[in-house]
C-alpha cells in the first residue's frame, strides 16, 4: 500500500485517508452498483440460460456464444456495423476537419457565432427526434429529398426502402447530426497551434495548404486520432437512428450490433445470447481503444 | 460592447469580402443553411394545418402561423406535458446527483492522499469504455427483480454512475492551484468545509460544462427509457414522442413536429445562453481525452 505515512494523518487509518474514502464512496458505490456489477452480471448471463419469468439460471458454458457466432443475422449485423463505422467515421471526422479548417480564419464575430451555431445545433438535439424528422425527409413518395431529385430530372430513390442505400441514408443523417462535435474539438486544436510556427513557415514561403499539411496537421494529429477513436466507439453503439429510420431493414440490410442485442434480449427474451452479443461489442471496443492507444504513443514518439 | 474598436471591426468585416475569403465564406454559409434546413422544415411543418405537412414543394419557412398543433399537443389529453415533466425530473435529478458525487470524488482524488486512491481511480477510469447498451441488460433484469421498471428511479440511478464526470472534474482540479486548500487544512478546517467552501466554488466552469453535458445526455437519452419504461405516462420525451408516432400510425405529423419543437426548445435556449461552457466542455473532453 502506498499511503505515505510521512505526515501525521496520512496513510491507511488517518483522518485524511478516512475523508478520502468517504468522499469517493458515493460515486464509487454508484459506479459499482450500476456499472461494475452489471458488467459482471452480463458475464454471468452470457454463460447461462436465464428464464425470463422465474429468473432461474442454468449454466450452459459457451453455448450462447456458439449460437450467435453461427447466426448469419449476427454476422450480417456485425459487418453492417463495420460498414457504418467506416463511412460514418470518415464522414464525421472528415467533415469536422474540413469545416474547422474553413472556420479558422478572420471573420466578423457575429458570422462566426451564427456559423458555429448552425453547424453545432444538430449535435445538441436528440438523435431519436431528428431521426423522426429525417424519416419524413427520406420518404419515398412525399419526401423533400426525392422532390428535389425529381425536380432536377433524376430518378427518386428509396432512401430507406432500398437495401443498397438504406445504410448510406443512415450515415448521411449521422454525419449531419454529429460532425459539429468534431468540428468544435478540431477547431480548438487548430487554434492551439502556436502562431510562431505558422508565421515562420509562411515566412519560408509555404502556402496555406502546405502550412496545414506540414505544420498544423502533424501537431493536431493526436486530437484527430482521439476524434477517430471517439467516433468509432460511438459508431459501434449506433442504435437510435437505425431503430427509428429502418429498424434494421429492409431485410437485414441495415441491422447493427446493438439492434441485434436488443432483439435477442427483449424480442426473443433471451438474456444469455443478448449478453453474449453485448460482450462481443465490449471486446471490440477494448481492441479499438488499445489500438488507438498504441498508435497514439507511436505518433507521439515521432 | 467592449473589445476591438469600431474601426477595427469594420475592417475585419471588410476583410471577409476579399475574393479568396469569399470563395470559402459562400460555401460555409450555404453549408450552414443546409445544416439548419431539416430543423427549419420541422418548425414550419409544425405550423402548417393538419394534412399539409407533406405539401410539395416544401417550404423551409412557415407560410402561415397556425399554432393548432401546439395546442393539440399540450391540451388534448396526450400525455405530452407529463412526458415533458418526466424528462425534466430525470434530467435535473441525474445532473444534480452527478455534479455532487463526481465533484466529491474528484476532490478526494485530486486533493487528498489515501491508500488505494490510484487503484480506485483506475477501476473507475476503465468504466468509460463500457458501452451503455451492455449494462442495460443486467440493469433491466435487476430493476425487474426490484420492481423498479417503469419508474423515474430506473432512469436516474444508472445515470449517476458517471466515471466520465469523475475523470473530467479531477483533471480540472489538478490544473487548479491548491494553495487555498492547503492553507485551510493547516488552519484545521474540516474536509467537508474545504470541499464545500473552497474547492467547489473554484470548479464553476467545470461544473457548468459537466452539468450541461449530463443534462443534455439525459434529456436526449433514448435507449434506456426505451428498454426500462413501458407506459406512456412514465416515458421521457424522445421515447415518448417516438411512441406517439406509433400511436398515430403516421397521421398527425404537425402535432408530432410541434411536440418535437417543444422538446428541443430547452436545449436551444441552453445553447444560446451557455455556448461558451458547452464549447469549453467539449474542448476539455477532446484535448485531454
Amino acid at each position: 500500500m502506498s499511503g505515505s505515512g510521512r505526515r501525521a494523518g496520512r496513510g491507511l487509518g488517518g483522518p485524511e485517508a478516512r475523508a478520502g474514502w468517504l468522499f469517493v464512496a458515493p460515486a464509487f458505490l454508484l459506479y459499482a452498483a450500476f456499472l461494475l456489477v452489471p458488467v459482471l452480471a452480463a458475464l454471468l448471463f452470457s454463460v447461462t440460460e436465464v428464464d425470463r419469468f422465474t429468473w432461474q439460471t442454468d449454466f450452459v458454458g459457451l453455448d450462447n456464444f456458439r449460437y450467435i457466432w453461427s447466426d448469419a443475422h449476427f454476422w450480417r449485423s456485425f459487418l453492417n456495423t463495420f460498414e457504418f463505422i467506416s463511412l460514418a467515421v470518415s464522414g464525421n471526422v472528415g467533415m469536422g476537419l474540413l469545416v474547422a479548417v474553413l472556420l479558422e480564419r478572420r471573420m466578423p464575430r457575429v458570422l462566426l457565432y451564427l456559423l458555429r451555431f448552425a453547424y453545432f445545433m444538430p449535435v445538441l438535439v436528440a438523435t431519436a427526434l431528428v431521426s423522426l424528422v429525417w424519416k419524413f425527409l427520406y420518404s419515398t413518395d412525399l419526401g423533400i429529398l426525392n422532390y428535389y431529385l425529381r425536380a432536377i430530372g433524376l430518378p427518386a430513390l428509396g432512401w430507406l426502402s432500398d437495401g443498397r442505400i438504406a445504410m448510406v441514408s443512415i450515415v448521411i443523417m449521422d454525419v449531419w447530426k454529429h460532425f459539429g462535435f468534431f468540428m468544435i474539438i478540431l477547431l480548438a486544436a487548430l487554434q492551439g497551434v502556436p502562431r510562431s510556427l505558422v508565421e515562420s513557415a509562411s515566412l519560408d514561403g509555404a502556402g496555406g495548404w502546405r502550412i496545414f499539411w506540414h505544420v498544423k496537421l502533424p501537431l493536431i494529429a493526436p486530437v484527430v486520432l482521439f476524434c477517430i477513436t471517439y467516433a468509432t466507439i460511438g459508431g459501434l453503439q449506433v442504435f437510435d437512428s437505425v431503430r427509428i429510420l429502418t429498424n434494421g431493414g429492409p431485410g437485414d440490410a441495415s441491422a447493427v450490433l446493438v439492434l441485434y442485442m436488443y432483439e435477442q434480449t427483449f424480442g426473443a427474451q433471451d438474456l444469455g445470447t443478448g449478453s453474449a452479443a453485448a460482450l462481443t461489442l465490449l471486446v471490440v471496443i477494448v481492441l479499438v481503444t488499445a489500438l488507438q492507444f498504441a498508435f497514439s504513443r507511436k505518433v507521439a514518439r515521432e | 460592447m467592449t473589445g476591438p474598436s469600431f474601426g477595427a471591426r469594420v475592417l475585419s468585416a471588410l476583410a471577409v469580402l476579399h475574393w479568396r475569403n469569399l470563395a470559402v465564406m459562400i460555401p460555409l454559409c450555404l453549408g450552414g443553411v443546409i445544416m439548419m434546413a431539416p430543423l427549419l422544415w420541422m418548425f414550419s411543418a409544425s405550423l402548417r394545418p393538419e394534412g399539409e405537412s407533406y405539401r410539395l414543394p416544401p417550404s423551409l419557412l412557415p407560410d402561415s402561423f397556425n399554432p393548432d398543433s401546439y395546442r393539440h399537443a399540450l391540451v388534448s389529453g396526450l400525455p405530452f406535458v407529463r412526458m415533458y415533466w418526466n424528462s425534466f425530473v430525470v434530467a435535473a435529478a441525474s445532473t444534480a446527483g452527478v455534479l455532487l458525487t463526481a465533484s466529491m470524488a474528484a476532490f478526494a482524488f485530486a486533493r487528498l492522499r489515501f491508500a488505494g486512491a490510484s487503484v480506485l481511480f483506475s477501476i473507475m477510469f476503465i468504466g468509460m469504455m463500457v458501452p451503455p447498451a451492455l449494462v442495460l441488460i443486467p440493469i433491466y433484469a435487476g430493476f425487474a427483480a426490484l420492481n423498479l421498471l417503469d419508474t423515474p428511479l430506473a432512469l436516474i440511478l444508472p445515470a449517476l454512475a458517471s466515471s466520465f464526470g469523475v475523470y473530467m472534474m479531477r483533471q480540472f482540479m489538478l490544473n487548479q492551484p491548491r494553495a487555498l486548500e492547503e492553507a485551510a487544512m493547516i488552519d484545521g478546517a474540516s474536509y467537508w468545509t474545504i470541499y464545500w467552501r473552497i474547492s467547489l466554488p473554484q470548479l464553476g466552469p467545470a461544473l457548468a460544462a459537466l452539468g450541461i453535458i449530463t443534462f443534455t445526455g439525459s434529456w436526449n437519452n433514448f435507449i434506456s427509457p426505451f428498454v426500462l419504461i413501458k407506459s406512456l405516462e412514465q416515458m421521457t420525451l424522445p421515447v415518448g414522442i417516438v411512441a406517439l408516432q406509433g400511436v398515430f400510425a403516421g397521421a398527425e405529423t404537425a402535432v408530432l413536429m410541434a411536440a418535437t419543437v417543444m422538446a428541443i426548445l430547452p436545449l436551444f435556449v441552453v445553447f444560446l445562453v451557455a455556448q461558451r461552457f458547452i464549447i469549453e466542455g467539449l474542448t476539455m473532453t477532446g484535448i485531454k481525452g
